[in-house]
């Protein structure tokens, strides 16, 4: 049976709790404690899916600029998308795809600023799926504990 | 911590001339606090009529914490609001030169009391939930009906505007995200848009902010009384439904121990201000985006290196996690979502 990084870190945690804090007697050191085991807890939960998240999450941006590409009024911002829609992630360590996904998420703000100045019917529809969209990336990526 | 004892006591005995055989023990660090370092201890000596003895809190600047805040804010703060009806500890030394403890400092007196243990407990006031909900909203009260001006706290941030509080304070937050977001999170700017785009009313006058009026930084005793507010190093001049807004967020609010309206009807009481639900429901969306600014820097001192304080990575992962979901739970409220 592999040892699998989550496994390893969620057992680190677990002895940090149950046989580490007990023994100690500092009040401040046993609270630094109980904290790193919940925080190694959740590094843990997160480790197994954190590439899928990304990969998803810059996919779904990606065929929504492709789509808005048509909608906003800016030439220049709609050529912007339409590179960003044809684009792909760098490669799969978490570090990449982090950089590729702020570099999207830049790109969602001004579209965003985009389609609340133009405020027709397809801006005001597109811009309310956007904010359905970040709700949903929200709790794909809420710490589990 | 005998070193640091032994140097708390060399202070003490620099600021007290007339004390003799100064010794300093039971010193520790308490947990929490995540903005300054905060340590208890015991100080005895002699005096002309006698021994003396005092237990006592010392506040130190971190290497790096939540905010960037003015260091000598909290001093001054406490010092103001000694007469003013809101409990604070009483303060005795500010100490802004290094050499001492390698960063600026105060002293003041150990408060008696305890936190509410909130998250762990579903009665965080030991049956005194009643007692301690009416205070908690009367002190708010009396907080904003000070005048800052008149207890000479114009240095404070707004100390000098008459009006924009909101706009400030909006850009206050919004350039602490600017400089410290590792990742762009569109929710947050969006909202801040919002904000930005529909403007509160200007209140009823400007008022002493607290800046993290909540359970947790305040202490109260076995009948119900609150002994000390603590934490100021946020407080500003603004709006006083800032600090309303701020305690009613769901992360530490005391709404199930407390009915919000009876609370809200003693803040209104002890301020003389009426609440204006609409300004409350901006500011209610404001405290998001000013709680995602706080757990942003917070993250960024974990992951520089600045700080190794296990508090600050936990709110910089659940915080903002938390705060963006009820932010986007308020836009979605707003029709955002359609």
């Amino acid at each position: 049976m592999t040892l699998a990084i989550e496994t390893a870190v969620r057992g680190v945690a677990e002895v940090l709790r149950d046989r580490v804090a007990p023994t100690l007697d500092d009040g401040y050191a046993i609270e630094a404690v109980r904290l790193s085991a919940m925080m190694l807890t959740m590094m843990a939960n997160a480790a197994d899916d954190a590439v899928v998240l990304r990969v998803a999450e810059n996919g779904q941006l990606r065929a929504l600029f492709g789509e808005a590409a048509g909608i906003v009024d800016d030439a220049t911002l709609s050529a912007r998308l339409e590179e960003a829609a044809r684009s792909s992630d760098p490669g799969l360590r978490i570090s990449e795809l982090d950089r590729e996904t702020d570099r999207l998420r830049r790109l969602l703000v001004a579209l965003q600023i985009q389609l609340e100045a133009q405020a027709d019917e397809q801006a005001t529809i597109l811009g309310q799926r956007i904010w359905r969209m970040l709700r949903d990336i929200e709790a794909s990526r809420a710490p589990r504990r | 911590m005998s070193d640091m004892e032994d140097r708390i006591a060399a202070y003490l005995a620099h600021r007290m001339p007339d004390a003799r055989g100064i010794a300093v023990d039971d010193l520790s660090r308490i947990a929490g606090g995540s903005s300054q370092e905060t340590f208890r201890f015991r100080a005895v000596w002699d005096e002309g009529d006698g021994p003396a003895e005092r237990r006592l809190i010392l506040r130190r600047a971190p290497p790096a914490g939540l905010v960037v805040a003015e260091r000598d804010v909290e001093f001054s703060v406490y010092r103001a609001l000694a007469d003013s009806g809101v409990p604070v500890p009483r303060v005795y030394f500010m100490e802004m030169d290094d050499a001492w403890l390698e960063r600026p400092f105060f002293i003041m007196a150990m408060a008696p009391g305890k936190p509410g243990h909130f998250w762990t407990s579903t009665d965080p006031f030991e049956g005194q939930a009643h007692e301690v909900g009416q205070r908690f909203w009367r002190h708010l009260g009396t907080l904003a009906a000070q005048d800052h001006a008149a207890l000479g706290l114009t240095d404070l941030r707004n100390g000098t505007l008459g009006d924009g509080f909101w706009s400030a304070e909006l850009r206050h937050w919004e350039a602490l995200l600017d400089e410290h977001e590792a990742m762009t999170e569109p929710a947050v700017r969006g909202a801040i848009r919002w904000l930005r785009a529909n403007p509160p009313s200007s209140p009823a006058r400007p008022a002493i902010v607290h800046g993290d009026y909540r359970v947790g930084n305040f202490l109260f005793t076995p009948d119900g009384a609150i002994s000390a507010v603590l934490d100021w190093e946020m407080c500003h001049v603004g709006d006083p439904l800032e600090d309303v807004a701020w305690a009613i967020d769901p992360m530490w609010t005391i709404e199930s121990q407390f009915p919000l309206e009876d609370g809200l009807a003693a803040w209104e009481t002890e301020s003389g201000i009426a609440v204006d639900r609409v300004a409350l429901d901006w500011w209610r969306l404001f405290a998001c985006v000013k709680a995602c600014a706080i757990w942003t820097t917070a993250a960024a001192s974990f992951a520089a290196g600045r700080s190794r304080d296990m508090a600050l990575a936990m709110t910089g992962v659940r915080g903002q996690s938390f705060h963006r979901t009820h932010l986007l739970a308020l836009m979605a409220d707003k029709g955002a979502m359609g």
